[in-house]
């Protein structure tokens, strides 16, 4: 219902987009850009999309045995159908299902409209199946989906959480829907394999397998360019695989229950939707899609509801902010029932864990992506680690979002398109990595964390053109596959685990089951084998009665406590056991490891000393090289230093000789100063000895005058004359003194004489002075 | 975290390189911080944020998923300028195993309460406590009463917020994003409260 009114209003409002959601007022100029792109692009996908069901009808056609089958592709050939079953509990007896095949929009729309007042009395929930041209993906989906259930069930059945109730629900469910002349298919599901009923076997025989290939790609390829608006409710279920997931009145019931606990308000251990999540709930509603022409009284019922019943219906989720969106917009798109299988499909199956008490997938997605970004994007990465972002800080937000009110809403219905398609997250990453892709240039010129994280946050918000950001997506990251995201999941989920457990250490202690089951949910990656579980089921009729019993009164929580309790100890102690089998295994390895290590250390080691010795010898060698210089050095040094020894003695000994002859000099000064003197000497001598010749002269004279007159003549001459010569020689001494040098000379010269002979030169003077 | 620059490796359990980042501070005279808002579920910490940095309100806010940011810069007196690095987070419950993500390397924390709501306050308690346990030591936090403009519908005593930040060394305020009251005054407190580098 939701979805035809807003189909009707949607082009009111200037300032909201083609699906009547309000854009920012910074965006509206773009979006009237883009708005005629994504018309054409609009009008080239519906006929893809047409002309691709033609061929398939064609194709179909001969296969088809089913009349009910024909006919509704008859309808398909005119327009837009949607068939819808109307029920109630009131109505058992009306058949459950009325078939519109009129194909015109508007009775739709009247009947619809007609159908939601009976909502309102009566409590009745829309259910729409979808168009049978859609039915060849549908199986192809279903039967992704049964393989997932088959294993899914072979881990998680038993463990207490939300999908047992629904197959345990489904078996009555079966039997009801025979009742109700129901949907046959959904029994397909309802029991194991095993005995799966004919019709379904038939129908995927059918297509598989030598058609589904083919089929696939093609699809793939047509989902890759979008889905058609009208057609894209009906597409996503197809893709979810809404109709395997039903259970008849499951979700009836589901509200039943909220219904009978709201009455019985003073219950105090009420089975129900616990208070903190129907408040949150509550709080959340008014701000989901604030003023979505959809979303009026009856469309926030809706919401309402469908949010109770999910809570109910898997309580290790209970609700998380977040869905709220997912489910207004799904009921955007289809009908009440249908939004709930939708949301059941992508919260338990495509999105597992992730938005549980502890959001541990979520978590561990982050890093995950982490690792990714750094793989393809090493320079952004470093750029937004050097501004100190964190990617997660911005990737978390889009991922737990799935984008919605992240990036504009065509863009948004595009990812969701192939990522419901693809029934996993892979998506999600290629998506946010094609967004780097497209940014990361942009990214990289920001000088701040503030300014990086506006700016990609403001550029996502304007991805308006979405056909880009899908084949990046697409064909960008074909290496990240679901296979590559598992492996990595597994690297990183220990991290998260080990500070979950932290958390929930010091914070709560879980004393409930429901914690116990939520943390066994937690674990649903390890394979829990299934044995227990069938014998279980397989307990007889009562058993089986039993627990659906139990799941029209108690939906949510396993029927049989205490053998659920029983169970869970089993399995807590088969976990333990295997815990501490693996913790043994682990030390093995470990000490395995160890010893390789170590004997690789050896190894290493081993080569390395070898190297090391090397090198020391190659020092030695140096070193020794080197002291051999030296000590050559050291010689001509020591040579050196020996000449300069010589030289400098050399030196002294010259200078020593030349002192030596300095004294000599001095010494033969000194004898010639003797000689002066001892000439002198002489002299005063010589004047005495003459003063006595004189005196002796005089005596002879005088003794001659006596004797003899003329020898006294002749005396008295000679004494004249020797008188004369005494004076004469006085007067020489005299001249003498006048001139010293002279007389030195002379006397140097004559020295000898008179040294050795000084009576000689009296003679001399005799001679003199008989000359004279 | 204020002043990562002249006390580096306070905080425990990261990245050194990153803390001095996101502590943010690029001088004395212009000042970059990390501020996370924390507390319950609609007790309106995305309109605080909106009023502060659009100057806008509107009674009929989204939810918020994850977390959502916004940057406003202001200028004080003494002409410095505060840009607040503002990480607005989700307020369910469950939300809280991200947190860290958020508040890790914050230098400031606006811990927010509804007036009108007990179980607000209470939980704006534990926000106090695992701030003080988890938070980086020198973090600013601020303790802030907001829908004081429902005043006729109020159960929590103005002197209980005021005690109770008074215990644990908070500021406190109270605001309504919705009339604008006190909102602006919030983040100036905070600016003047900031550890300032030392001037160089």
């Amino acid at each position: 219902m939701a979805e035809l009114s807003f189909n009707l209003l949607h082009t009111l409002d200037p300032r909201r987009d083609a699906y009547g959601f309000a854009l920012r007022p910074q965006h509206v100029q773009r979006y009237k850009e883009y708005a005629k792109i994504y018309k054409e692009e609009e009008g080239e996908r519906s006929d893809k999309w047409k002309e691709f069901f033609e061929r398939l009808v064609i194709s179909d056609q001969p296969c088809s045995s089913d009349e009910e089958y024909k006919e509704t592709l008859r309808v398909e050939a005119t327009e837009c159908k949607i068939e819808t079953v109307l029920e109630s509990e009131e109505s058992d007896d009306s058949g459950g299902k009325k078939s519109i095949s009129d194909g015109s929009k508007e009775r739709d729309l009247e009947k619809e409209v007609h159908r939601s007042k009976e909502t309102k009395t009566h409590e009745v929930q829309t259910w729409a199946q979808i168009r049978p041209s859609l039915g060849a993906i549908e199986i192809m989906m279903s039967s992704r989906i049964l393989m997932s259930k088959d294993m899914i069930d072979e881990q998680k059945t038993i463990s207490g959480d939300h999908l047992p109730s629904i197959e345990e629900a489904k078996s009555p469910g079966g039997a009801s829907e025979e009742e109700f002349d129901g949907d046959v298919y959904v029994n397909a599901t309802s029991d194991d394999n095993a005995n799966a009923t004919g019709t379904v076997t038939a129908e995927v025989d059918e297509v598989s397998p030598k058609n589904l290939f083919p089929l696939k790609e093609e699809v793939e390829f047509l989902v890759r360019g979008g889905v058609p608006k009208d057609l894209r409710g009906e597409v996503w279920q197809a893709f979810v695989g809404v109709k395997t997931r039903r259970v008849e009145r499951y979700y009836q019931n589901l509200l039943a229950q909220e219904a009978n606990d709201g009455e019985h308000k003073d219950h105090e251990d009420s089975s129900g939707v616990p208070k903190k999540w129907k408040r949150q709930i509550e709080k959340d509603i008014p701000r989901t899609f604030p003023g979505h022409p959809a979303l009026d009284d009856n469309g926030r019922n809706s919401l309402r509801r469908l949010l109770l019943a999910y809570a109910q219906h898997n309580p290790s989720v209970g609700y998380c902010q977040a869905m709220n969106f997912f489910a207004g917009l799904l009921l955007l798109l289809m009908p009440e029932e249908n939004a709930f299988w939708t949301l059941v499909g992508i919260i338990d199956d495509y999105f597992g864990g992730y938005y549980t008490e502890e959001m541990i997938e979520s978590q561990v997605d982050q890093l995950v992506f982490e690792e990714l970004m750094r793989e393809r994007f090493p320079k952004l990465v470093n750029h937004l680690d050097y501004l100190g972002v964190q990617v997660a800080w911005i990737s978390g937000p889009w991922f737990l979002s799935i984008f919605v009110n992240m990036l504009p809403w065509e863009s948004v219905f595009r990812v969701w398109d192939v990522l419901l398609f693809e029934g996993n997250r892979v998506m999600l990453f290629r998506t946010a990595l094609a967004l780097m892709e497209l940014y990361g240039p942009a990214l990289v010129t920001t000088k701040d964390a503030g300014d990086a994280i506006t700016l990609l946050q403001s550029l996502a918000g304007s991805t308006f053109d979405s056909s880009q950001l899908v084949l990046t997506a697409c064909m960008g990251f074909l290496a990240v596959t679901e296979a590559r995201l598992q492996e990595l999941r597994t690297k990183h989920r220990p991290a998260v685990l080990v500070v979950v457990e932290e958390r929930s250490k010091r914070g709560r202690v879980w004393k409930d089951s429901k914690g116990l089951a939520s943390k066994l949910y937690s674990f649903k990656h390890d394979p829990v084998s299934l044995i227990e579980e069938k014998k279980s089921a397989e307990g007889g009729d009562n058993l089986e009665l039993l627990n659906s019993l139990s799941v029209d009164s108690e939906l949510g929580s396993l029927p049989d406590l205490q053998e659920q309790v029983v169970w869970l100890k089993v399995e807590l102690c088969r976990l333990l056991e295997e815990k501490r089998a693996a913790v043994l295994r682990a030390e093995e390895l470990e000490t395995a490891l160890m010893e390789m290590v170590k004997q690789d250390n050896r190894r290493e080691l081993s080569a390395r000393v070898e190297l090391l010795e090397q090198e020391l010898a190659e020092l030695k060698q140096a070193l020794a090289d080197k002291r051999e210089q030296e000590t050559a050095m050291l010689q001509v040094l020591m040579r050196v230093e020996q000449e300069q020894r010589v030289t400098e003695d050399a030196r002294i000994s010259a200078e020593q000789d030349a002192a030596a002859q300095r004294y000599a000099v001095h010494v033969l000064q000194e004898r010639y100063e003797k000689a002066l003197a001892s000439v002198a000497e002489m002299e005063k001598r010589v004047v005495i000895a003459e003063s006595m010749l004189e005196a002796t002269l005089q005596y002879e004279s005088g003794q001659s005058k006596a004797h003899a007159s003329p020898r006294s003549t002749r005396n008295q001459d000679t004494s004249t004359r020797k008188t004369g010569l005494l004076s004469f020689g006085l007067g020489w001494r005299d001249r003498n003194k006048g001139k010293p040098t002279d007389v030195k000379e002379s006397n140097l010269s004559h020295s000898p004489n008179e040294g050795m002979d000084p009576s000689s030169s009296e003679k001399e003077t005799k001679n003199e002075q008989k000359e004279t | 975290m204020g002043c990562s620059s002249s006390l580096p490796d306070r905080s425990s359990g990261q990245l050194a390189g990153l803390n001095s980042e996101n502590g943010g501070v690029s001088d004395a005279k212009n000042l970059r911080v990390k501020l996370v808002l924390l507390g319950d579920s609609g007790v309106g910490k995305s309109c605080i944020v909106l009023r502060f940095v659009r100057g806008q309100f509107d009674p009929t806010s989204k939810v918020t998923v994850g977390a959502s940011f916004l940057s406003q810069t202001i200028a004080l007196q003494d002409s410095t300028t505060v840009k607040f690095e503002i990480w607005d987070t989700a307020g369910q419950e469950r939300y809280a195993a991200l947190a860290p993500l958020y508040y890790r390397g914050a230098a400031v924390a606006v811990v927010v309460y509804d007036i009108t709501s007990p179980e607000s306050f209470a939980k704006a308690q534990y926000w106090v406590k695992e701030l003080q346990k988890h938070g980086n030591p020198d973090i600013v936090m601020a303790l802030v009463g907001n829908k004081a403009d429902l005043n006729e519908k109020r159960e929590v005593p103005v002197q209980d917020g005021i005690d109770y930040a008074e215990k644990n060394g908070m500021f406190f305020i109270e605001t309504s994003a919705k009339t604008a009251d006190n909102i602006n005054q919030l983040f100036e407190e905070i600016a003047k409260r900031l550890p300032r580098p030392a001037s160089s």
